[in-house]
């Protein structure tokens, strides 16, 4: 939205909050709208000039600020707030739903649900389903190493080495997108900044180690931090595998339509491996040793296993 | 901006009062702020401050203005500009506030100005240590959500079609949106994002959801659970992958001796179940039923999808 359809809605929610509330003080009415009282003051001086056809007294809406209290009169066609927009009323009711799944919201935002729902002539919990990604167990044990600011151990499997790994991790946040749950934060045994799939975490464990969290973490998403000992594979999708695409971050490399050649990036060769495998006739490896090696591997590892029955 | 603002509210405040459509030549003549010399200049910035109230979501609406429909004329409905009260309480807006900046819609925490719509408060204070993003499209599912509310006809394109649904709800699942709405009268899932080109047509109120719709019945809740086969697979998970298994599965699995499982797993569509399967690598095996089994060695061989 322009700054000038910004401020005109926050007149048009003021207007008429004021109107059904008589007499508030200069400081709720600023606190409530986020205004600064110059911008209050200039804002009301605006309406106070405005009004229907005529212009004159009697026409003009009536605003002012007295005794510091906030009036503002004559202005009957803007006693209501203007509508939510689809996406305003969706923005709400998504991110409220989806508090609610968790069940880790209070139960006033559950009442502000129903009503926001209600008055949009659906019924709450019926048009809009938020299903946040199943939350695995471990991510109430992550969420008080966040609160508490405590460095966690990870454990591992890697399955095909069959080795387990320990990281040290200062957890900076717990997240969720793309329908998984994902821990953030700074690796000590890599040291960098890493996120991790929390499904894939065998084990978590707090220690009494406490760390400084950095002062702005970094915003929740999935991003792909490239690192020296990253394994690269050029990988060209089929049109069935092209979801590949939006689910990894990967870099696009050429789309021709029945190929989109990606790069895609992992700290282990098994990752790519596995999903070349899966993706069967629909993918191919197209540069990257480690990656055919790994995949050959896998593949005779699979044979082998339903061989011997 | 601040003659700008003026205008637009002089303007607002005679659409919603008139009671009838309005030329664009009488608002010329009779709103404070238009009465330009020169007609261009009139008509460029009638265009814009239109189009900027409309980008508010104010219905700004072309009606007839007599029976005949010779000329046309502007208005605003009040019912439709106005917001119908839900009676928030400030403790209820300030929850809405919180969870509009730990969970978002395409990244972008929704809400400052549909807050101050719905009276203000105390927006601030810091979400808690949970944050999700419900994924993209927020411009396909705002369309989507407008046909729902409005229980009118959503119109889209999809794998290659064009298609007429009454739009019963919204899910999210699995990281993404899915539109559950009935078709010829057969009521599926659609993901939001496979889908474009999303327009409401036609009247308000035109269907009704049928009764006793659930929607979070509409889409199963594992990937392989959505399909049209009916298979019980027989798996085996070795020990070191047990707790890996145990924590995705929906049925129970039995513990051997030496600490795998053999799990009795529902498939409806085995390609969905394989691919899954996969990431345990050698670490589990399809014992039955023998055609999922063949499947995925043919999968492996690197043969077939």
């Amino acid at each position: 939205m322009s700054k000038t359809a910004r401020r005109l809605t926050r007149i048009l929610s003021m207007v008429p909050w004021v109107i059904a509330n008589q007499g508030a003080s200069v400081a709720e009415v600023c606190g409530r709208f986020g205004y600064t009282e110059r911008d209050l003051l200039e804002d009301l001086n605006l309406v106070f000039v405005c009004g229907l056809p005529g212009y004159g007294p009697g026409d003009l809406m009536v605003a002012y600020v007295e005794n510091d209290e906030v009036i503002v009169d004559m202005a009957e066609y803007f006693s209501r707030p203007l509508r939510l927009t689809p996406a305003e009323a969706l923005g709400l009711l998504a991110s409220g739903s989806a508090l609610v799944s968790t069940s880790q919201a209070p139960e006033a935002l559950e009442r502000a649900v129903a009503k926001l729902a209600t008055a949009f002539g659906i019924r709450p919990d019926e048009a809009v389903v938020v299903d946040l990604a199943g939350e695995p167990t471990l991510v109430q044990l992550l969420r008080e190493g966040v609160a508490e600011a405590r460095v966690v151990t990870l454990t591992y499997t890697s399955l095909g080495k069959g080795e387990t790994r320990r990281r040290l991790v200062e957890p900076w946040s717990v997240f969720s997108t793309l329908g998984n749950w994902y821990l953030s934060g700074f690796c000590r045994t890599a040291g960098g900044e890493r996120v991790f799939r929390v499904d894939r975490i065998q084990e978590a464990r707090l220690t009494d180690e406490s760390f400084t969290p950095p002062p702005e973490p970094p915003p929740p998403e999935v991003r792909y931090t490239p690192s020296e000992d990253d394994v690269r594979a050029t990988i060209g999708l089929g049109e069935r595998a092209r979801w590949v695409a939006d689910y990894y971050p990967v870099d696009v490399l050429s789309d021709s339509g029945s190929e989109m050649v990606i790069e895609f990036s992992a700290g282990d060769a098994s990752v790519a491996a596995r999903l070349l495998l899966r993706l069967g006739t629909d993918g191919r490896l197209i540069e990257g040793p480690e990656t055919g090696a790994a995949l050959e591997d896998l593949r005779g590892r699979i044979l082998a296993r339903y061989r011997d029955r | 901006m601040k003659r700008v603002v003026e205008r637009l509210l002089n303007l607002l405040a005679f659409l919603l009062t008139t009671g009838r459509p309005v030329s664009a030549d009488e608002i010329r003549l009779t709103v404070a702020g238009y009465d330009q010399d020169n007609d261009e200049a009139f008509r460029r910035m009638f265009e814009r401050d239109k189009d900027l109230l409309r980008t508010m979501g104010i219905p700004v609406e072309l009606r007839p203005t007599d029976a005949w429909e010779v000329e046309f004329g502007y208005v605003v409905p009040r019912d439709e500009y106005e917001l119908p009260d839900p009676g928030l309480t400030d403790e209820e807006r300030a929850a809405l506030w919180l969870s509009a900046q730990v969970v978002r819609l395409g990244g972008q925490p929704s809400g400052p100005d549909a807050l101050l719509k719905l009276g203000g408060g105390a927006m601030s204070g810091a979400g808690e240590p949970l944050a999700a993003d419900l994924g993209e499209s927020a411009e396909s599912l705002a369309v989507v959500f407008q046909a729902i509310t409005e229980r009118r006809v959503l119109g889209f394109a999809y794998r290659g079609r064009s298609r007429r649904v009454h739009p019963y709800g919204l899910l999210h699942q699995r990281g993404h949106w899915y539109l559950v709405g009935a078709e010829h009268g057969e009521v599926r899932a659609y993901r939001v994002d496979r889908g474009s080109h999303y327009s409401v047509e036609g009247p308000s109120q035109a269907f009704e959801r049928p009764d006793g719709f659930r929607l979070r019945d509409a889409l199963p809740s594992l990937p392989w659970q959505a399909g049209e086969e009916d298979l019980e697979a027989v798996v085996r998970f070795d020990a070191d992958v047990a707790w890996w298994a145990r924590r995705q599965l929906a049925e129970p699995a039995t513990e051997q001796p030496d600490g795998s499982l053999e799990a009795r797993i529902h498939v409806a569509n085995p390609a969905a179940f394989i691919g899954w399967l996969l990431a345990f690598e050698d670490h589990a095996e399809i014992i039955g039923p023998p055609e999922l089994r063949s499947q995925l060695l043919e999968l492996v061989r690197g043969r077939k999808r």
